[in-house]
């Protein structure tokens, strides 16, 4: 006879299990990723995602399933990353529903929990694609619900829901086309899967095996938070010029930022937010508050820690306290004690950024790529002291333009901009270029690394504007977007930008003497106006549209689809950007990135100014890895 | 009953023969190279300053006139026994409306209505000419005064600057607005609210588009009716104004039109390369 219930702890460890599972499967995963393009990042947004919520697990153990349950969910949302992390945070948030109030979870709830988040999920993506994580999630839950009227033995239920959802992930090239044509499974319900194999590992072993998963679990998601830190700051290498030291120490109107957990003692109802957060902000900013029912998590940055701590002792017992003085940590970047800031600030913190790894040390800052190591990522200092710029600034002069002599931003604390706005972007180019269109905040991030939702909260939250107007750039950063400005404790907008250049053309719509839902119209019809291509290399081979395409190919991509390609770089752009002159253009923008050739660049404005002579064009130095050339063709 | 006499500053940009013609008195503000000061419009023609302009290494500055610039006109014309309207400068942008008030106040026996035209070149211009014009059919200085006010109301103005870098170091617009732009080519189309300030009213990619957008804006706000449309350039006639011409010439219905050059007060604070178009409805 199998297991009949899990404890708080036993479905902690067998969540674990799951992604643990998931995470030795990341490449699988991300080779599934459709289009030939390097965008391959399903799986490592789904690891990115259970490893948050796994944390949280960690940080926060409970012997009762409902409340683990709780934190799974809050942690899976905070640091959802990409569509399928969303997904993935809104299909866990069916356990909150099913175990709320249990200590132990049966077959019958587990099957209720599956089904719940279906339906959360569903609700949650606007178009919702059958082939994708979706349909999988469906049908195993279905299969669940019926397997639950026969069997209470969870593993012999796990086993038919795994069964099932591998079944309909072998069937969703038959309902995808493009899944078909490319010979792939869906990336993101093979992730579904691998979590649901991991699941039934943990139920199938006995006992003292599990634990030895789950210890081994463990010791594998702290070895992976250790390495990504190293690894991605080495990335980010590229000389940066010092632009703390445009900063005055002393500028730092808020020194010490603060975070801490409120235990509460008596929760008699919901945390006061609103009349905290008001406290909070009569002398300090960046203020973030999490209630989890009788935890609240607490950011802020202030002048008085004390009477932080004063205040925050009303509602229960502190704990996890962090007190950083930034005016300190400022010193010593300028002061260029911390050597490459990146590398060694890593190190000598070490400590306080692997434990303030979600917020990370730069935390008000609105959290550029805070625990992102993306490339391009700006270095761990500059995260700081651009943080500090942010929120008494709302509208800062672009502080890494070079030689424009911008003048130097003063800053009012307390000053509330109508309109803040947050744009992710990737690359040094275009971050400047979107600070020149008005952005206060550019949040590092793009194909290989969604920001998540979390980093774009803390965005949100770290501008002193009355609405702020969120540009994802990405089509799979919209969704993660979306959930940042549900959980904000501000009016937040976000204007479904697909690309960097769409983002770019909606900076241009707005206005700021408008209204919000007047601008988030004229952005969003802006940046539908906008014929949109890229050009990248091919990651493997493949048939598509006719085109015969091998690996490490140039290809042109115009909105979706591939257009071109070929093997001279020239040429495929010149393919790309005639069909994307289809239907006529008056301006062309080209964004150069890393793998542009100079020569290239020229012929291709030589041959644009002979092809289409009324057409303005534009070429600017954007940056971005991966992508030779952005392209944009507007009417 | 004396004619109503019709006073405005150097920065209406009317061209001195149509000034002439209409009688109006004109107060001119100061534009300082460096150690020189030159009288707006008068010591210096709108091509000599460009000229000097480009050759300055700094930047010019402007002042407004002083109280007793406007008490000196005020009292001539107050002798003559003629009642005044004197409309001016954005008081918005420039102190130019104070130093009036100051010279009002200094004749209390005087008959003299101070108007704020809330408006910039010949924005101010087309309101002052329409008084003037009253004035010669011996209209009183209070019905001069509602009719402009009125005008004010129906007529549209527009203008491309080659660079907001003069408006921004001259502190005519916020600093939010001024840096829109600055990387890529991004025209932006400005106008002047009804406090009187520099606004965006949209950004468009190139010169080319924003031409084309003014005219569009222009054929939309005087759907029909023929209109007196004034365009205001900076010596050259450069291609954007040309353009510009055209395209009004191809989408507007003008049943008037004149060119006048945007001299250097107005040309300090808006650079070189500045095009305007001031619109309003004919007279019948």
């Amino acid at each position: 006879m199998g297991r009949r219930s899990l404890s708080g702890a036993e479905w902690t460890a067998m969540i674990m299990t799951g992604a643990l599972n998931l995470s030795r499967h990341v490449d699988r995963i991300n080779a599934l990723n459709v289009f030939p393009v390097p965008d391959g990042d399903t799986g490592t947004n789904m690891n990115m995602t259970m490893k948050a919520g796994v944390a949280e697990l960690e940080r926060k153990p409970s012997e009762e399933v409902g409340k683990a349950a709780e934190v799974l969910s809050r942690g899976l949302l905070m640091g959802a990353r990409g569509n399928s992390g969303v997904i993935l945070s809104q299909l866990f948030r069916g356990f909150v529903k099913a175990a709320a109030g249990l200590r132990e979870i049966r077959v019958a709830e587990f099957a209720a929990a599956l089904q719940h988040g279906v339906d959360i999920a569903y609700k949650a993506v606007v178009k919702p694609v059958e082939g994708t994580i979706l349909t999988v999630a469906r049908e195993a839950a279905r299969e669940g619900a019926l397997m639950a009227r026969r069997t209470e033995d969870l593993v012999v239920w796990m086993r038919e829901v795994r069964r099932k959802a591998a079944e309909t992930l072998a069937r969703t090239p038959e309902m995808l086309p493009i899944l078909k044509q490319v010979g792939v499974v869906d990336a993101g319900g093979q992730g579904l899967v691998c979590l649901y194999e991991g699941f039934l590992e943990y139920l199938q072993a006995e006992d003292p095996a599990a634990d030895a998963r789950l210890a081994e679990a463990r010791a594998a998601s702290v070895r992976q938070a250790q390495q990504e830190v190293p690894d991605g700051r080495a990335e980010s290498g590229f000389a940066h010029a010092p632009v703390q030291a445009q900063i005055a120490t002393e500028s730092i109107v808020f020194p010490y930022d603060m975070e801490f957990f409120i235990r509460r003692t008596s929760p008699s109802g919901p945390f006061p937010e609103a009349e905290f957060r008001q406290a909070l902000e009569r002398d300090g900013d960046s203020v973030i508050i999490i209630d989890d029912g009788d935890t609240v998590k607490v950011h802020v940055h202030s002048r008085r820690p004390g009477d932080v701590l004063n205040l925050a002792l009303a509602y229960g017992e502190l704990t996890d306290i962090h007190i950083l003085n930034m005016r300190q940590q400022h010193r010593g970047i300028i002061g260029g004690q911390e050597g490459q800031g990146a590398g060694s600030a890593a190190g000598s913190a070490a400590r306080e950024a692997e434990v303030r790894q979600p917020v990370g040390v730069g935390s008000g800052a609105g959290g550029w790529g805070a625990g992102d190591p993306a490339a391009g990522d700006p270095p761990l200092g500059m995260e700081a002291a651009t943080g500090i710029l942010s929120p008494d600034a709302p509208r800062p002069a672009p502080v890494a333009a070079s030689g424009r002599g911008a003048p130097q931003p003063h800053f009012h604390a307390h000053e509330m901009a109508p309109y803040g706005i947050v744009a992710v972007s990737v690359g040094e180019g275009n971050a400047e270029l979107f600070r020149s269109l008005g952005v206060d905040v550019v949040l590092a991030g793009g194909q290989t690394m969604n920001p998540s939702t979390e980093d774009v909260l803390q965005a949100i939250e770290s501008l002193a504007a009355e609405h702020v107007m969120v540009l994802p750039n990405n089509p799979n950063i919209i969704l993660a977007a979306e959930q940042a400005a549900k959980l904000a404790g501000k009016p937040a907008t976000v204007i479904p930008t697909r690309s960097i250049l769409q983002g770019m053309a909606a900076m241009l719509a707005f206005l700021e003497d408008e209204p919000a839902d007047v601008n988030a119209r004229r952005m969003a019809e802006a940046a539908e106006r906008v014929v949109d291509g890229q050009v990248t290399r091919a990651v493997r081979d493949t048939k598509i549209n006719g085109l015969d395409i091998r690996e490490g190919q140039y290809i042109g991509i115009m909105g979706k689809q591939i257009v071109s390609a070929g093997d001279g770089l020239f040429d495929t752009v010149r393919g790309l950007l005639e069909r994307m002159m289809e239907n006529g253009g008056d301006v062309v923008t080209v964004l150069t990135g890393e793998g542009s050739d100079g020569e290239v660049t020229r012929r291709l404005a030589d041959w644009l100014a002979e092809r289409y002579p009324d057409a303005e064009l534009e070429i600017r130095d954007g940056g971005q890895p991966l992508y030779p050339y952005l392209l944009a063709v507007e009417q | 009953m004396a004619q109503v006499a019709v006073v405005t500053d150097s920065t209406a940009d009317i061209p001195a023969a149509e000034r002439e013609r209409l009688g109006i008195e004109m107060v001119p503000l100061k534009v300082h190279f460096g150690e020189e000061t030159y009288l707006d419009n008068i010591d210096l023609t709108p091509e000599q300053f460009y000229q000097k302009l480009k050759a300055f290494s700094g930047l010019p500055t402007t002042s407004q006139p002083s109280p007793a610039d406007f008490f000196e006109v005020y009292k001539r014309l107050a002798d003559a026994g003629r009642p005044i309207v004197s409309i001016h400068l954005s008081s918005a942008m420039s102190g130019t409306i104070q130093s009036a008030q100051l010279a009002k106040s200094m004749l209390p026996e005087a008959d003299i209505i101070v108007v704020d035209g809330r408006s910039a070149s010949f924005g101010t211009g087309m309101l002052v000419v329409a008084a003037a014009e009253l004035a010669a059919q011996g209209a009183s200085a209070a019905e001069i005064e509602d009719r402009v006010m009125q005008l004010r109301k129906s007529t549209r103005l527009y203008f491309l600057v080659d660079t907001l870098e003069y408006l921004h170091r001259g502190g005519r617009i916020g600093k939010a607005s001024a840096l829109i732009g600055s990387l890529l080519n991004i025209k932006p189309i400005l106008t002047i609210d009804d406090e009187g300030m520099v606004s965006p009213l949209e950004k468009v990619r190139g010169a080319k588009k924003a031409v084309a957008r003014v005219a569009e804006r222009i054929a939309a706000d005087f759907p029909g009716g023929p209109v007196d449309l004034t365009l205001a350039i900076t010596p050259g006639f450069t291609e954007t104004a040309q353009e510009l011409e055209e395209r009004l010439k191809n989408t507007v219905n003008i049943g008037r039109q004149r060119v006048v050059e945007i001299g250097p007060v107005i040309g300090t604070h808006a650079g070189p390369g500045t095009v305007g178009v001031f619109v309003l409805p004919m007279q019948v």
